[in-house]
């Protein structure tokens, strides 16, 4: 049985609208139906703090103008409202000192493009399946 | 050096003396001709260089333009037929429950066709995010000619050889090499998914 909260609201960030809309079609076959965009880091933290946003997830580009996506999730885990949130980095930098980085940032978990379906179901799976040991 | 010599010497010069600086100053006219045909053969190359590398980098943010279209229409299409296979997929479910066993396990492997249309669409999607990398790429690329062609615009000012337009030329002058280090770096050190998960599972997040 998935661990994976389809109920949450997703807040899909990438400077590209075609990556936005593919990662928004993974999601929705993975079965979240609620999700909103943001197209760069700064965009993304103010629709995270704007009252009405009950935003459960973020998944998030690294490599986007205005604010990246690593300072994002500094930002995020940095803020006492926002911290606990699950994040998701989906990015084409593969370098060890990116993966390196991003931890020490606090992500959840980290994919990188090309990816497939499956590999980002996986690491949904894994990000609720550990934020339930830590309810525990 | 000449000037040295000049400077040093209080003496008359001797006619051999200046036979001799003669001889040097023909050299260091000659020396002084070869660079300025030097520059001015360069002259050509350069500016037709530095002017071509515009319409270059335009053209390469026409290729990130057009697969962007191109993947959003592909999208569009690909979301269209999710929806009517959805559809299909709840009308078979339906019918499914309003008939005999012996026509459900027909629709049984109907359906599983259906549902198997379904992963189908999925890895299109997926398999469309080259766009981002492609786009990626060319902005790197895009950043990479600006700074070759802010450095051309500097000999070009520097040797005289054409003066420089107004708003011409790199605004960003080291951002050229360290695209075009990300570049290489990504051919060469970027990770695969099962190794970015032995990193992760170091720091206990895989």
């Amino acid at each position: 049985m998935s661990m994976i909260d389809t109920s949450l609201k997703v807040l899909v960030v990438d400077d590209m609208s075609t990556m936005r809309r593919i990662v928004k079609n993974v999601l929705k076959q993975i079965g979240f139906s609620d999700m909103v965009e943001a197209e760069n880091g700064q965009d993304a933290l103010n629709k995270l703090k704007a009252a009405d946003a009950g935003i459960g997830l973020v998944v998030s580009d690294w490599n986007m103008p205005v604010m990246q996506g690593i300072e994002l999730l500094r930002a995020v885990r940095a803020d006492s409202d926002l911290k606990h949130l699950p994040f998701l980095m989906v990015t084409a930098e593969a370098q060890k000192e990116n993966i390196i980085e991003a931890v020490q940032a606090g992500v959840s978990n980290y994919v990188v493009k090309p990816f497939t379906a499956e590999a980002l179901q996986e690491k949904l799976e894994k990000i609720f399946a550990n934020l339930k040991t830590a309810k525990a | 050096m000449l000037v040295d010599r000049d400077i040093e010497s209080d003496d008359v010069d001797t006619p051999e003396e200046d036979h001799s600086i003669n001889n040097e100053l023909a050299e260091l006219t000659k020396y002084v001709e070869m660079i300025t045909s030097t520059v001015r053969d360069m002259e050509s190359p350069v500016t037709t260089t530095s002017d071509q590398l515009p319409q270059a980098t335009a053209h390469l943010n026409d290729l990130a333009k057009l697969t962007e279209e191109g993947t959003h229409r592909v999208l569009a299409l690909t979301e269209a037929i999710e929806t009517n296979r959805g559809v299909m997929q709840m009308a078979l479910e339906q019918l499914r429950k309003h008939l005999g066993s012996e026509h459900a396990r027909d629709l049984e492997q109907l359906l599983e066709m259906v549902n198997a249309d379904e992963r189908r669409l999925t890895d299109i999607h997926v398999a469309l995010s080259f766009q981002d990398l492609v786009a990626q790429r060319v902005a790197k690329l895009v950043t990479i000619l600006n700074d070759v062609q802010h450095k051309l615009l500097k000999l070009v000012v520097v040797f005289g050889i054409k003066k420089k337009k107004d708003g011409t030329g790199g605004k960003d002058g080291g951002r050229g090499d360290e695209m075009l280090r990300q570049l290489e770096a990504s051919q060469t050190t970027a990770l695969e998914q099962d190794l970015v998960d032995d990193i992760l599972s170091e720091f206990g997040r895989s």
